[in-house]
């Protein structure tokens, strides 16, 4: 028996987990495999579209009262990011950044993308820095799959970036193929490996004189600050990383974070365990059962969270009938009416598709609600993806949303 | 179709090609011999075809650890794809005398134990008899290979007595192959503890659950192992009697791998599956329901704990922390590492040694680090990988929890 089961793995659910770890409860988190921080880009998005996160945030809450940054709250907002970057400072993988101002980060087609907080590994990558005129190159291997150094340059350089691409020879290794961010991350984290990409950035800079280099983000696994530190040091010029694709090494490195420090605290996280079926008394959630060998494990907690995702995490589903469902405890979906109505006619719709706002609409203490607006559990916590009545990605606040209503969750 | 050929077909679709697997599969990490789970699971399955042949090999060098089923967020059964591969490529070229001998665990076993146990071991242990044996069979000289008991586990049950006679609620006892012929300690532990806690423990003759068999690809010889074991468990099973085992990989085996790889779906086997229970799952289970004895010695230790893959694949969480974490004084350091490499008999064969070596290295730093003289886990051939890795002597937890409890073994 649990105090509080998170079901979910990703940012909320971590959160939330951490924060009722650190009250002395007793704490598991059940998933069903590794998610949604692999797939992102490692940074904190608070709100897209704006120059003024908080100030944009604050607009929204009053606009849009169901939205979960509404339901949770700045205090929430700012505590959970702040406990977030603490957690970074003491696993010597800083984050930087600014609720008040986004920065702009190149990704990895040379778009920029708008986001609050980025790893220190990141920081030197911010479009205001990249404009004042200073060359910039950008670099990668071709071994490296999605991440073309010449289609990255160019598009900086029709925003007026001064960049240029090279391709870096791969340093000699006992690998001979498949070169994933993954394995180029574990490359990176050997010395010998790094000095020669050092020698040769190093040679870059002496002859074009760049004073930033921009790199896949697959500078080390475990230890990127100091990777990045070594490279700065020997190639003389700062040096960002720029997301790649999933698998995401950043997005790895900030859920290996918070993996440690809810073990620090004392939680288990119990991953290939897929939620399937909930047992309840009255409104009252007692067990949840999730798939195994053979037959199901009943698990039991006190108090329960849900983060699961959304469409995106698998949180919640779509038949090709067209009916959507939560996944695990079948709890009531606010969507759209009718399958007619989940998309928008054009498929690059700038308000996106309604489908994508489906998800558990809630009270105010994130309690989940059916469409008369009954409570459906007393002890159940409903967060991040899961929630109904925003889009997440679209809106650019996925980290945040995330983050907010994770660690309102993990209050008490 | 069952549900695995199900998600044979469906998982090229379930698969997003997220990489997920890839970045965490222990054995692609370390070789290039394994392009990885993606590759060869929901991609290469595009190109097999039952009238075809198998259009790439290197699926022969996954571990089956289940790692990447573990970590998929879109529960492609991606292990079962190459399990169900290798077999495929058995049936069509054969098998190698080195993969059709190590296989056959239980025939291995009631040769080497016995009386003349000591000669077999002093052979195993004689260095240009390894040299010798890794030429001709292709098993490395380094290998861990499981020391020979002088007796078997079934001989002492036979001789054994239980402390209280009487009418007790049953349980029957699935030994496997590695408690019967090399670490009959394990099987004793287990019997002590289970009457302790007040069972009358049935041991009904029992093969070799076939899970190396089903590793190494030979599914038909698996099929024969495995029904002739449910025919023994079902009159139990159908009785309400548990079944429960100390090997957690033959436990697996009779719940999941057995009846999933082979496509096994009758009621019998379904019957057998639902029965049989991992020991600690079995007392974890007594524990909820209130039943486990508490009266436990106080251990003052803090050890290091291998959670083993086939543990892992159980999918019940961490039946031995929650259990002797109610043990007075005793702290169990839980290994964080994916894998000791070794994946039954995959890290003994000389071409995937070094490979097996290379992916423990993890959880052997653990080990050795933790500074103990005791480390423990569910899984025979994890614990002579550890042992032979680090020196460390490594044990079954239910080893540590008759002692617990008090009990002789």
């Amino acid at each position: 028996m649990y105090d509080t089961i998170v079901i979910g793995a990703g940012l909320s659910g971590m959160l939330a987990a951490i924060g009722r770890a650190e009250r002395g409860e007793k704490v598991l988190v059940l998933a069903k495999g590794h998610g949604a921080t692999h797939w992102s880009t490692g940074c904190i998005d608070l709100l897209a579209d704006v120059d003024d996160p908080l100030a944009g945030i604050a607009q929204l809450a009053i606009q849009r009262p169901h939205h979960p940054y509404a339901l949770a709250g700045p205090a929430m907002i700012e505590q959970g990011i702040a406990r977030v970057r603490t957690i970074g400072e003491a696993a010597d993988y800083p984050f930087a950044g600014n609720l008040n101002r986004n920065l702009l980060l190149p990704t990895a087609l040379g778009a920029l993308r708008p986001t609050a907080f980025a790893p220190a590994t990141m920081i030197a990558g911010d479009a205001r820095q990249l404009r004042d005129g200073r060359p910039t190159l950008i670099a990668g291997f071709a071994e490296l799959r999605d991440f073309f150094p010449p289609l990255i340059a160019a598009n900086l350089r029709a925003q007026g970036i001064a960049a240029e691409a090279a391709q870096l020879a791969l340093p000699p290794t006992q690998r001979q193929h498949d070169f994933s961010s993954v394995t180029l991350a574990r490359l990176c984290e050997q010395p010998a490996f790094r000095a020669n990409l050092g020698e040769q950035l190093a040679a870059h800079v002496r002859k074009g004189g760049y004073a930033r280099i921009g790199l896949p983000a697959i500078l080390g696994l475990r230890h990127a600050t100091a990777v990045v530190r070594d490279l700065q040091n020997r190639a003389g010029a700062l040096i960002f990383e720029i997301p790649t694709l999933p698998v995401s090494v950043a997005g790895m490195r900030l859920y290996q974070i918070l993996e440690d420090e809810l073990l620090r605290l004392g939680g288990r996280i119990q991953l290939g365990g897929f939620v399937q079926r909930a047992e309840h008394i009255g409104d009252t959630l007692v067990a949840v059962f999730s798939e195994a060998a053979a037959r199901e494990q009943r698990h039991t907690a006190r108090h329960w969270v849900l983060a699961t995702g959304g469409i995106l995490g698998g949180g919640v589903r779509a038949t090709p009938e067209g009916y959507l469902y939560e996944t695990a405890l079948a709890l009531p979906l606010q969507t759209p009416d009718g399958r007619a109505g989940w998309f928008a006619p054009r498929f690059l719709d700038e308000h996106g598709h309604p489908v994508f706002q489906s998800g558990v609409r809630v009270d105010q203490r994130l309690r989940p609600l059916d469409a008369a607006g009954r409570l459906v559990y007393e002890n159940v916590q409903v967060v991040g993806g899961a929630l109904a009545g925003y889009d997440p990605i679209r809106e650019g606040c996925l980290e945040g949303a995330a983050i907010a209503t994770g660690w309102a969750a993990g209050q008490a | 179709m069952d549900h695995i050929e199900l998600s044979l077909t469906q998982s090229l679709d379930h698969c997003i090609k997220c990489n997920i697997c890839t970045s965490a599969c222990p054995v692609a990490a370390v070789t290039d011999a394994f392009p990885g789970p993606k590759y060869v699971g929901p991609q290469a399955q595009r190109f097999r075809h039952a009238a075809q042949p198998s259009p790439d090999a290197s699926v022969d060098y996954c571990s089956g650890c289940r790692v990447c089923n573990q970590v998929c967020p879109t529960g492609v059964r991606i292990a079962e794809l190459n399990a169900r591969a290798r077999a495929q490529i058995v049936a069509e070229r054969g098998m190698p005398l080195r993969n059709r001998i190590i296989a056959r665990s239980g025939l291995v076993g009631r040769l080497s134990s016995g009386p003349h146990a000591p000669l077999v071991n002093f052979t195993l242990n004689f260095a240009p008899a390894r040299w010798m044996i890794e030429r001709v069979m292709g098993i490395h000289r380094h290998a861990p290979l499981p020391k020979a008991s002088t007796y078997t586990f079934r001989r002492w049950f036979k001789r054994h007595k239980p402390a209280t006679n009487g009418r007790r609620p049953q349980v029957v006892y699935f030994h496997g192959c590695s408690t019967n012929y090399y670490e009959p300690h394990v099987g004793k532990a287990a019997i002590v503890v289970l009457e302790h806690l007040g069972f009358e423990v049935i041991v009904p003759p029992q093969r070799c659950c076939g899970l190396p068999l089903l590793s190494n690809g030979d599914f038909p010889a698996a099929q024969s192992h495995h029904e002739y074991n449910v025919a023994q468990l079902l009159p139990y099973a159908r009785a309400g009697i548990p079944i429960v085992g100390t090997s957690t990989s033959c436990t697996l085996t009779l719940k999941e791998e057995a009846p999933e790889l082979l496509g096994l779906h009758g009621d019998d086997i379904h019957a057998v599956a639902a029965g049989t229970y991992d020991i600690f799952e079995f007392l974890r289970n007594l524990y909820e329901q209130g039943r486990l004895r508490t009266d436990f010695r106080p251990i003052e230790r803090e050890l290091p704990y291998h959670p083993p893959c086939q543990l892992r694949a159980h999918r019940i969480g961490r039946p031995v922390l929650d259990v002797l974490g109610l043990v007075p004084g005793l702290r169990l350091r839980e290994s964080r590492a994916e894998c000791c490499g070794i994946a039954g008999t995959y890290g003994i064969k000389r071409e995937k040694y070094q490979i097996a070596m290379d992916v423990g290295k993890s959880l052997f730093d653990f080990v050795r680090a933790s500074g103990q003289d005791l480390a423990l886990c569910d899984s025979e051939t994890c614990r002579w990988q550890i042992s032979g890795a680090t020196g460390v002597a490594t044990r079954h937890p239910i080893e540590l929890l008759a002692e617990a409890y008090g009990l002789a073994v």
